[in-house]
C-alpha cells in the first residue's frame, strides 16, 4: 500500500541522509560500478517487517541478541512459544554471518520448510520471513541451501495472503541470481508460468504485482537469459500483463509501474523481444506514458522518483524504435509530439542526472534517424533552438544532439536554411573548435549539408570567420578532418577569393 | 578558383566527396556503458538507498576546446582562451617560410622584406626598411639602421635579439650569428624562432612526400614560450625580421618538422605569401 511505501522510504531515507554525503556512500557506488562492469551486479530487495515499518527504524540486530543455535533449538521443540522463537530467529537472520551459521546447522532449512507448510499460520509467516532474510544474503552459498523451500514458495504464489505472497515472490527473486543450480531448479519448477499466473490472477493487488515484476527482472538479467528465459517469457502472457499494469496508479504510486517497465526494458534489449513487443503495441504504450510524464516534468511537477520510471521507459522506446520498420514508426509510436517530451526530459535532468539526459538524446536520435515525420516535428514544435543550446555539454550529450540535428539536415534538406538561421551555423563555429574529434567530424558534416547549394549560408559562414577555422583544421593530424575542411574551403567557401588555391 | 562561385555538384564530384554522414540507429544491449548510471540508480532504489537528487553520478561537464594544429596539444576550457591562443600563435603565417607573425601589418612587412625581390632591388637605392612601430612612418636604408632607430627613439631594450641580420639572398649557409636564445637549436638554419613566435618549418624540401602528417616538437616550443622575454611583439620582431631568411634551398634537418601538406596553402585571410614562391627553392 501507498502508506507502507511512504513509510519504508522515509525510514531508510532518514538513515541514508546521514550517509548521503558520506564517503562510505561514494565508495559503495564506486564498487557498484565496478560490479556492473564485471556483469556481477545483483540487486536484491528486502521487504521490511511490519515492526520496522511502523516504528520507522530498521531492525536492530544487536538488541536481544540470542545465540542462533540456541534459538534454533528452541524452534525445533514445538510448543506455544514456537512462534515467538521463530520471530526472534528471523530477526537474527538479518545478520549475514548468522546466515552462514544457520545454513551450517544440520536440517536447519528443512525445519523452516516444515514450518512453512505446517498448520500454524503464524509460524508459516515467520518461516517465510526467515527464508526471506536468508535470500537477501550477500553470500552466494546461502541460496543453494534454500533450495528445498522453492517448490513450496512457488506453490504459495497462487495463495490468498498478500503479505505471504509478497514475501515468497521477493524471496524467489532474490534467490534466483545466486547460482546456476538455483536457476535451473527454479526454471524447471516452473517459475515463469507461476509468475504469469500470479500477475494475471492478482492484477488488482498492486503490491503483489510489484513483487512479481521484481522477481521477473531478476530472471531477465541472467547471463543466459536470451536462450533459456526470454523465449519462454515472450511465449507467456507476461508481456501483455506487464503492459496492462504499466500506467501508474494514482493511489498506489509508481512502484509497480517501475518494476514492469524494467521488465519490458530487459525484454526490449534482447533481439527476440522486439518483434513480440512491437506486435503487442508496447511502443505506443510506453510512448504515451512517456508523453504524460514529460508533460508533468515540463510543468515542474516532478513526483519524487519519477526518473526511476522514466529511465526504463526511455530505454524501451529507444530500443523498440531501433527495430521498428520506418514506415510504421509514426503509427507505432502514435504521436510525434513524443519528441517534445524527450526534450523536456533533457532539460529537466541535464544537471541532476546527465545520464538520463543522454539517454533521452539517444532516443531522439533513433526517432529522427530515418523518419521525416519526427524530423519535421522537431522543427514545427520549435525544439531546435533548445537543442542547439545543449551543444556545449559533454559526456556524450552533445555528440548525440549533434547527430539529431544532422539527421534533420540529412532527412529534410529544405530545412537546412532554417537550421542555419536558428543558430546552428554560428554554434558550429564553436563546435568545430572542440577537443572531441567526433564533435568536429559531425560539425564538418553538418556544415557541408548546410552550405551545399546555399551560397547565402556559405557567405554567412565566411562572415562568421569560419574560413580561418577551417584553415586551422587543415593542420589537424587526422586526414579525414583535413580532407573535409579542404573540400569545404575549395568548393564552397573560397570561390570569391583571388588567393584561392587548389 | 572558379569565378562562378560554388563548384558544380556533378556526379564526378560526388564520387570524391569526403563526407560520409548517414543517420544511424543504435540498439543498446542491457550491459551497455550508457546504461551504467541508470542501473546504479535502480540498484540504490531497490536497496532502499535511493535519495532523489543525490549526486551519485558524475556531474555534468562542458566540452573542452583544443587547438587543431597538429602537434599543438593545447586544450582550453573556454572559447576565448582558444581564440587567444590561435590568434597569437597560429595566425598571420607567412606562406613562404611559415613563420608566424603577431599581426597582419608585421606579416606584410616580413613578406616584403624577406620574400620580395623587388624590395631588395629598391632597397639598394632608397630607404625601404620601415620602422616597425605603427604610426612612426620612418624608413631606413638598412635593417641595422632601423634597429638602431627602434632602440634609440622607441626605447626598445638593447638586449633584444637584434643581433641577427638577415642574410643576403642566395647565401647558403650559415654562419650562424650569435644566438642568445639557446633553446632553439635548429640546425643551420633558417627556420627558427624565439620567444613565442612559432615557426612552422616547411619541410617542403625535395625529399618530402606529399601529404605527410605533421609533427612538431611541442616541448621545444613550450620551452621557448616560457623563456623570459620582453613583450611578445618585440621578440617576434627579432625573429621575424632579423633572423636568417628562408631563402636557402639547402636541405636542412629540422628539429621540429612541422610539416604542412603540400596541397594546402592558407587562404586569403590569415596567411599571405607570394603564390608559387617557396622561399627555399632555388
Amino acid at each position: 500500500c501507498n502508506r507502507c511505501m511512504a513509510i519504508k522510504t522515509t525510514a531508510i531515507k532518514k538513515i541514508n541522509i546521514l550517509c548521503k554525503f558520506n564517503d562510505v556512500r561514494k565508495e559503495h557506488i564506486i564498487s557498484l560500478r565496478q560490479a556492473r562492469r564485471d556483469r556481477q551486479l545483483v540487486s536484491k530487495r528486502l521487504l521490511l517487517t511490519e515492526d520496522e515499518e511502523q516504528r520507522e527504524v530498521t531492525m536492530d540486530t544487536a538488541s536481544g541478541q540470542q545465540d542462533l543455535v540456541d534459538l534454533l533449538c528452541k524452534v525445533q521443540h514445538s510448543g506455544p512459544e514456537r512462534g515467538t522463537h521463530l520471530k526472534a530467529l528471523s530477526k537474527a537472520l538479518r545478520d549475514p554471518s548468522e546466515q552462514l551459521t544457520f545454513i551450517k546447522q544440520e536440517n536447519s532449512v528443512n525445519l523452516l520448510v516444515s514450518l512453512l507448510t505446517g498448520s500454524n499460520a503464524q509460524c508459516r509467516l515467520h518461516a517465510a520471513r526467515c527464508l526471506h532474510e536468508l535470500s537477501h544474503s550477500p553470500h552466494t552459498n546461502v541460496a543453494p541451501a534454500c533450495l528445498p523451500a522453492t517448490p513450496y514458495l512457488l506453490t504459495f504464489l497462487s495463495g490468498q495472503s498478500t503479505k505471504f505472497t509478497e514475501l515468497c515472490l521477493y524471496t524467489l527473486g532474490n534467490l534466483f541470481p545466486d547460482s546456476d543450480v538455483v536457476k535451473d531448479k527454479l526454471l524447471a519448477q516452473g517459475i515463469i508460468p507461476a509468475l504469469a499466473n500470479c500477475i494475471e490472477n492478482q492484477k488488482h493487488n498492486l503490491a503483489v504485482v510489484e513483487a512479481a515484476a521484481f522477481s521477473l527482472t531478476q530472471l531477465l538479467q541472467a547471463k543466459d537469459a536470451a536462450e533459456k528465459i526470454i523465449p519462454k517469457v515472450l511465449a507467456s502472457s507476461l508481456p501483455s500483463q506487464l503492459l496492462s499494469v504499466l500506467n501508474p496508479d494514482p493511489n498506489f504510486g509508481l512502484a509497480p509501474a517501475i518494476e514492469c517497465a524494467w521488465c519490458l526494458h530487459y525484454l526490449a534489449c534482447s533481439s527476440d523481444g522486439n518483434g513480440e513487443l512491437l506486435a503487442l503495441g508496447a511502443l505506443s504504450h510506453c510512448s504515451s506514458l512517456l508523453m504524460s510524464l514529460g508533460g508533468a516534468v515540463a510543468e515542474g511537477n516532478k513526483e519524487e522518483g519519477m526518473e526511476l520510471l522514466v529511465c526504463p521507459l526511455l530505454r524501451c522506446v529507444g530500443n523498440l524504435v531501433s527495430c521498428c520498420p520506418v514506415d510504421s514508426l509514426s503509427t507505432q509510436v502514435g504521436d510525434v509530439r513524443l519528441v517534445a517530451a524527450l526534450c523536456a526530459f533533457i532539460k529537466a535532468y541535464l544537471h541532476t542526472q546527465p545520464a538520463l539526459a543522454r539517454e533521452s538524446a539517444w532516443v531522439l536520435n533513433n526517432l529522427t534517424a530515418h523518419s521525416t515525420d519526427f524530423c519535421s516535428a522537431l522543427l514545427t514544435l520549435n525544439l531546435v533552438p533548445g537543442l542547439i543550446q545543449l551543444l556545449p555539454f559533454s559526456q556524450g550529450i552533445n555528440t548525440m544532439i549533434l547527430r539529431v540535428l544532422a539527421n534533420v539536415a540529412h532527412k529534410k534538406k529544405e530545412s537546412c536554411l532554417q537550421l542555419a538561421q536558428l543558430g546552428l551555423l554560428s554554434t558550429l563555429c564553436a563546435t568545430l573548435k572542440m577537443a572531441d574529434q567526433e564533435m568536429v567530424t559531425l560539425s564538418l558534416e553538418i556544415l557541408f549539408m548546410l552550405v551545399i547549394g546555399r551560397p547565402q549560408v556559405a557567405d554567412e559562414f565566411v562572415r562568421l570567420s569560419g574560413v580561418s577555422l577551417l584553415e586551422a583544421i587543415q593542420y589537424n593530424s587526422e586526414g579525414e578532418m583535413r580532407r573535409r575542411a579542404a573540400y569545404l574551403l575549395e568548393h564552397h567557401l573560397l570561390s570569391h577569393s583571388a588567393d584561392c588555391t587548389v | 578558383m572558379t569565378a562562378s562561385g560554388n563548384c558544380p555538384t556533378g556526379t564526378t564530384e560526388e564520387r570524391e566527396l569526403p563526407f560520409s554522414f548517414t543517420p544511424q540507429l543504435f540498439h543498446l544491449h542491457k550491459d551497455h556503458e550508457v546504461f551504467e548510471d541508470g542501473d546504479i540508480h535502480r540498484h540504490m532504489y531497490l536497496q532502499d538507498l535511493y535519495v532523489s537528487g543525490a549526486d551519485d553520478e558524475p556531474a555534468l561537464s562542458v566540452s573542452e576546446f583544443a587547438c587543431h594544429i597538429s602537434g599543438c596539444s593545447a586544450v582550453f576550457s573556454a572559447l576565448e582562451e582558444y581564440e587567444h591562443h590561435y590568434n597569437s600563435l597560429h595566425r598571420h603565417v607567412c606562406c613562404s617560410c611559415r613563420r608566424s607573425l603577431p599581426s597582419a601589418r608585421l606579416l606584410d612587412i616580413h613578406i616584403q622584406e624577406w620574400h620580395d625581390s623587388l624590395f631588395t632591388v629598391l632597397a639598394q637605392r632608397q630607404d625601404m626598411y620601415q620602422c616597425l612601430v605603427e604610426g612612426c612612418g620612418q624608413k631606413f636604408r638598412t635593417s641595422k639602421h632601423r634597429k638602431d632607430h627602434l632602440i634609440r627613439i622607441h626605447k626598445y631594450p638593447p638586449d633584444f635579439r637584434f643581433d641577427k641580420t638577415k642574410k643576403d639572398r642566395g647565401t647558403r649557409e650559415a654562419k650562424r650569428p650569435q644566438q642568445k636564445d639557446t633553446a632553439m637549436e635548429v640546425a643551420d638554419d633558417v627556420c627558427e624562432s624565439e620567444g613565442v613566435c612559432e615557426v612552422m618549418c616547411d619541410v617542403l624540401s625535395e625529399q618530402r612526400e606529399l601529404g605527410e602528417t605533421m609533427e612538431t616538437l611541442v616541448e621545444e616550443e613550450a620551452a621557448r614560450m616560457t623563456k623570459p622575454a620582453a613583450t611578445m611583439e618585440h621578440t617576434d620582431l627579432s625573429a621575424a625580421f632579423d633572423g636568417n631568411g628562408c631563402t636557402s634551398s639547402e636541405t636542412f634537418k629540422t628539429q621540429y618538422s612541422y610539416r604542412v601538406p603540400t596541397t594546402v596553402c592558407f587562404g586569403h585571410s590569415s596567411v599571405r605569401g607570394f603564390r608559387g614562391r617557396r622561399g627555399r627553392r632555388k
